[in-house]
């Protein structure tokens, strides 16, 4: 059985696919306009006649928030309440801005429409909604032609029936609606509501672009990447839309949790540097979630991979401040006019500076494909050097340093402030500019160990084709110290595992193929923020141990809540399984070094191997320094660090 | 050693990310709402000297008057490796007495502290008058326990007889004393990785650019001060009243620019008042380093640098610089955010592009306490409330939310009728409260409490006479409004008020707009 993983995430479109033994990858210049041909061209060119299974990482729905052209979409809510989504927080973003200016909502005030109809915490209808109030806006709905529709009511997800009764009512109009108590079952009205919104927002364009994949690709079986790490049915993601946003880099999570998984590192830190960003994840035993996630300042509470992003990457400019400090990023030369070294840039960017070093081989760029610009590096790098009285080989180190500084911290964030050691972890590094970054990165957080796995360039895609189909259920219980009895929580997670797997056979999931993980998400009595436990016979005291491990204490003389019951559904399909290499020995192939050349290491001119990665064999072993060549991206192996490859031909180096 | 630019920027990166480690840790292990959910805190690193390094941006009140504190705990404890010394009292580093800092010195081999750490985070009650311990008070003794500098941790041990003698005296000692813990980790923190610091590369380094950062930031603040064109600008507002007398309350500067030096005049303002709203020195400190901070675009550490060249003037026994034993609660919240008007006024005639005109100049304090009777326990529930920003020679100004002085959260309407016996009835944006202008001020908004038990609410607020003002011909943003409902007879309430209310009463509070910028365009006449 044929199936093919497709990423559209970034300039190409990354193609990976698996038949029986065999496996093969395949790029494609992306067509932005309609990202959808593409998408066709390489299914063309990798099936041919033959059926298959399609995995579909898209950027349709997160393009749809960033470029702000998604739906017109109108928002009914309770009456006086219908600016709790432009209210926000009601903090800023930044301090010391006199010019701040929020993102402004996705549904303007004149599309907020107020109903009466009030729940309270308990459920109760203190104020009634009938279906002649809803009737009430049609007519300003039809004027002003709305293409989709959120409900937020507040406490919802403790008695849906007003958000059903609009539904009821305003499914008349045949448009999208998207009610909060079924897209978020939570607390907390403003996310809830801002993730209804949002899913209301992309749905009818989801909905518009695969419709027309589908129909192209006809009955062959079809699957959408989701935030969350798993995958779920083309007809589910045009209804649920929101559980797509950001999934190409949860593509990579998995890609690297399960890579990893497979070669023995189960606990890794994941390095992803690209031309303007660089994302990090944390990876321990288990794929990271979080439920705090926002896209352009607006929160989307579903769950998502935990993936911490900075300002600073290959593209990343160095200029001098007003204090006559080097500062590198967060400005990028982007892809135009891009890096000097790409022909038409003028600042001086962390791709320069790894050329000028030596550490890209200008030959070898992207397979020779690009051509890189040397001639005028020098000037500019004496420019600027002499500014901030440095030769101009310090400066490129600077400038490496200072962008390895802003990364390390990023590191940092994820690990460390989380109550984690570094050093316990690999550095997992891949996109195009990490290799050139990786080892420096581990030395200076004390790491002993960077995997830089085979086919760094479509992990992402790969992790879709090793992804498990996922659908996450939730519901806000809110129940006090007395009320939380074994019984009770069964009570409340019987329709969330009854909705779960009957989902999941929907999807096509084999009965047997499934599992029901349950948590809750659980606080002291008076917190404000909750743990996710998973829900075991000794529930309480996992809790007292996880707040331990995460907030550094615990007390079980306090009054517990269990604040939300969570339910993951998982469709667990056969993994398709990475070919093994046969085992050679240390010694590389003759062909495998390409060149000799001189590369600044700390200050001090190494005569430094060039190789070419394919040549590799499974048992080579080697020191630095060197620079391994592939096609899109370059691994530079420092003096300090040693080389080996695994039997799946992923580079794993030792740093001393 | 020569000071170089590479390292200056890694150590810039680095200092900051100490204090805002510090402040991970000290968000992570709190336990109060206030400091969980409403990030009431700030963390700092300081030199061998007491000048500040570098300070996490949380919150700006404490800018100003953390290296005070820093300086008061040096002076009067001799801190040796292990102790920690807690202070809080507003007249000797302090702003007021919910704020509580924890110093630590950094030892790393010498005879002296190489670097001290700081945190200072709000608690949620230190006794006094009311629940909460912001009262419309006349004395500072009624505002609740007040901490000289005191050794809270002698030689890595808890003195547990001045903690339990603190927590006798508030409402909420199990919560304080989480608080407290999670000061101390921080600060553990903070020393651990200064050490780290000095380890990897040696005192003698690490000093030179801590001071050579110093440096930078003062270049950088005098770059900015030498963009204002030479002269005195003078500015004056008031505050609406201080809650015990009816007076309008006088805030004047005087501002001299010479160069890339300013020096403000404080002398033309009103002597300290009863209510509770004086400032200590600290704070009218932390309120001029807010704005001359905001005017630097480079994103420079928060240091001793900064304040190099600015110098301040002020009156002992003003209301910018109050005289023990005056009621300071309402100083830091409200008085603050005036200082930050009159100093933006003054500006505003030298810089018209860059200074917004005045935004909601409060932070609407509102705090309800009493017996909830689905539980059976007490509750008290304090939040502030934000408003309209100003206008600006580009935009309008933005609606609901907060400026100046707190950048503090708001509490869910689910979260909050969950945990108090409050219905809300409202909560929107208070439609054209902005000043009309070219750029029309941002918009106020309106809470609104049905209490569904019987309870005491007091609100501390301004600018409910007196409104923002708007700039260049814009006009006023609309004053705010505090109202109650009783058996639905509507009463209009002062700025500051304490009131025992019953159940099913209601609770209206009205933020102020921002003021506008710039003359209303006319329409254009056929």
């Amino acid at each position: 059985m044929l199936i093919i993983g497709v990423d559209t995430g970034g300039t190409f479109t990354d193609f990976i696919w698996k038949d029986g033994d065999q496996w093969g990858e395949y790029k494609l210049l992306s067509t932005p306009a309609n990202p959808a041909e593409a998408v066709l061209a390489g299914i063309q060119h990798v099936a041919a006649d033959r059926s298959y299974t399609l995995v579909h990482g898209s950027t349709v729905a997160t393009n749809a928030i960033l470029e702000k052209r998604g739906a017109l979409t109108a928002l009914v809510t309770n009456q006086k309440f219908e600016d709790v989504i432009e209210i926000a927080r009601q903090n800023r973003g930044e301090l010391y801005n006199f010019f701040y200016r929020k993102n402004p909502p996705l549904i303007p005030r004149e599309l907020r429409f107020g109903l009466p109809g009030r729940v309270n915490q308990a459920g109760e209808i203190i104020e009634e909604l009938t279906e002649a109030d809803i009737e009430t806006l049609l007519g300003p709905l039809t004027a002003a032609q709305v293409e989709s529709i959120a409900v937020s009511f507040l406490f919802s997800f403790t008695n849906p029936e007003h958000e059903r009764k609009v539904r009821k009512v305003l499914s008349r109009l045949k448009i999208p609606i998207s009610l909060s108590h079924e897209t978020l079952s939570e607390f907390r009205e403003y996310e809830r509501t801002s993730t209804t919104v949002i899913n209301a927002y992309v749905s009818p364009k989801m909905g518009r672009y695969l419709t027309y994949l589908s129909e192209r690709i006809g009955e062959q079986p079809f699957r959408i990447m989701q935030s969350n790490g798993g995958s779920i049915s083309a007809e589910t993601a045009m209804r649920e839309s929101v559980r797509t946003i950001l999934s190409g880099p949860a593509g990579g999570a998995v890609g690297a949790f399960e890579m990893g998984k497979i070669a023995g590192f189960p606990r890794l830190i994941t390095f992803d540097m690209g031309g303007t960003s660089t994302d990090v994840a944390l990876i321990d035993q288990t794929l990271p979630l979080t439920m705090e996630s926002s896209i352009a300042d607006y929160p989307v509470k579903v769950p998502m991979i935990d993936i911490h992003t900075v300002g600073a990457g290959g593209g990343s400019i160095a200029t001098i401040d007003l204090g006559g400090s080097l500062k590198v990023g967060p400005e990028s030369a982007g892809a135009d006019p891009g890096p000097i070294c790409y022909g038409k840039g003028t600042e001086i960017t962390v791709t320069d500076a790894n050329l000028f070093l030596g550490r890209l081989i200008p030959d070898h760029f992207l397979g020779g494909a690009m051509t890189l610009e040397h001639s005028t590096l020098n000037q500019h790098f004496e420019t600027l050097a002499a500014q901030l009285k440095l030769t101009p080989t310090e400066l490129a180190e600077g400038v490496l340093n200072v962008a390895n500084t802003t990364m390390e911290r990023a590191i940092k964030v994820i690990s460390v402030e989380r109550g984690f050691d570094p050093r316990e972890f690999t550095l997992f590094s891949f996109g195009g500019a990490g290799g050139l970054h990786a080892a420096y990165l581990a030395r200076d957080l004390n790491m002993t160990e960077v995997f830089i796995p085979c086919n760094p360039g479509i992990l992402s895609a790969t992790g879709m084709l090793m992804s498990d189909v996922i659908k996450d259920y939730s519901q806000t219980v809110m129940l006090g110290e007395n009320e939380i009895v074994v019984e009770t929580l069964e009570l409340h997670f019987n329709p969330l595992e009854n909705r779960g797997q009957e989902d999941l056979l929907e999807e096509g999931v084999a009965a047997e193929r499934i599992e029901l993980e349950r948590y809750l998400d659980m606080r002291y009595q008076g917190q404000s923020y909750e743990i996710m436990v998973p829900f075991s016979a000794d529930f309480r005291e996992q809790f007292h141990l996880l707040h331990e491990k995460t907030y550094g204490y615990c007390n079980r003389e306090k009054n517990i809540e269990v604040v939300n019951v969570r339910l993951r559904a998982l469709g667990k399909p056969e993994k398709p399984e990475f070919p093994k290499l046969p085992f050679v020995g240390e010694k590389l192939v003759a062909e495998a070094l390409l060149d000799e050349r001189d590369v600044v290491f700390d200050g001090v001119s190494e005569q430094t191997r060039i190789i070419s990665r394919e040549k590799l064999q499974h048992g080579n072993l080697f020191n630095g320094p060197a620079i391994l060549i592939e096609y899109s991206s370059t691994i530079v192996i420092p003096p300090f660090a040693a080389a080996r490859v695994d039997e799946f031909g992923n580079i794993i180096l030792t740093i001393n | 050693m020569n000071v170089n630019p590479i390292l200056m920027q890694v150590f810039k990166n680095r200092f900051a990310a100490i204090a805002e480690e510090m402040g991970v840790t000290l968000n992570r292990t709190a336990f109060s709402p206030n400091i969980k959910e409403r990030r009431d805190f700030s963390c700092a690193i300081f030199d061998q000297a007491g000048d500040m390094i570098a300070q996490a941006a949380h919150i700006p009140v404490h800018l100003g008057s953390m290296p005070l504190s820093v300086k008061a705990a040096i002076d009067t404890c001799s801190m040796q490796d292990g102790d920690m010394v807690m202070l809080n009292n507003p007249f000797q580093g302090g702003t007021h007495l919910p704020d509580i800092t924890l110093v630590a010195p950094v030892y790393t081999g010498e005879a002296e502290p190489s670097f001290y750490v700081a945190n200072r985070a709000h608690h949620s009650d230190v006794g006094g008058m009311t629940a909460g311990s912001m009262p419309l008070s006349t004395s500072i003794y009624q505002e609740g326990v007040i901490i000289p500098p005191l050794k809270i941790v002698e030689n890595g041990e808890i003195d547990r007889k001045l903690m339990d003698f603190f927590l006798t005296n508030v409402r909420t000692p199990l919560e304080r004393e989480g608080d407290f813990s999670a000061q101390i980790m921080a600060n553990l923190t903070g020393a651990q990785r200064s050490r780290e610091l000095i380890e990897k590369y040696g005192l003698e380094m690490v000093n030179l650019y801590a001071r050579s950062l110093n440096d930078y930031s003062e270049k950088v603040t005098r770059s900015a001060i030498a963009m204002i064109p030479d002269g005195e600008y003078e500015f004056e507002d008031f505050m609406d009243s201080d809650g015990v007398g009816q007076e309008k309350i006088k805030i004047a500067v005087r501002l001299e620019i010479e160069g890339d030096e300013a020096l403000l005049h404080f002398s033309g303002c009103a002597p300290q008042v009863r209510g509770s709203i004086n400032a200590v020195y600290a704070i009218t400190l932390s309120a001029i380093l807010y704005v001359f901070r905001s005017l630097v675009k480079e994103d420079i550490p928060t240091n001793a640098g900064c304040l190099r060249p600015l110098k301040v003037v002020t009156h002992k026994g003003s209301i910018v610089d109050a005289n023990f034993p005056a009621a300071v609660a309402g100083g830091n919240v409200e008085t603050s955010q005036r200082i930050v008007d009159v100093v933006l006024g003054a500006l505003a005639k030298a810089l018209p592009k860059i200074v917004p005109a005045a935004g909601q100049g409060t932070m609407n304090n509102i705090t309800i306490g009493g017996m909830d009777k689905r539980t059976g326990h007490p509750f008290t529930y304090y939040e502030t409330l934000a408003g309209g920003v100003g206008g600006t020679a580009y935009n309008h100004g933005e609606s609901a939310v907060h400026s100046h002085m707190t950048n503090t959260l708001n509490t869910p309407i689910e979260a909050l009728e969950y945990s108090y016996p409050f219905q809300v009835t409202e909560y929107s944006i208070r439609k054209n409260s902005g000043g009309k202008g070219r750029f029309n001020g941002g918009d106020g908004l309106v809470r609104e409490i049905r209490l569904l038990a019987d309870a005491e609410v007091t609100v501390l607020s301004e600018r409910r006479m007196l409104p923002p003002y708007g700039l260049f011909g814009g006009e006023p943003g609309k004053v705010g409004n505090n109202l109650i409902y009783q058996d639905s007879q509507k009463q209009q309430m002062p700025g500051k008020f304490s009131e025992r209310l019953k159940e099913g009463d209601i609770v209206r509070i009205e933020t102020p707009g921002g003021g506008g910028y710039g003359t209303t365009p006319q329409p254009e006449k056929k």
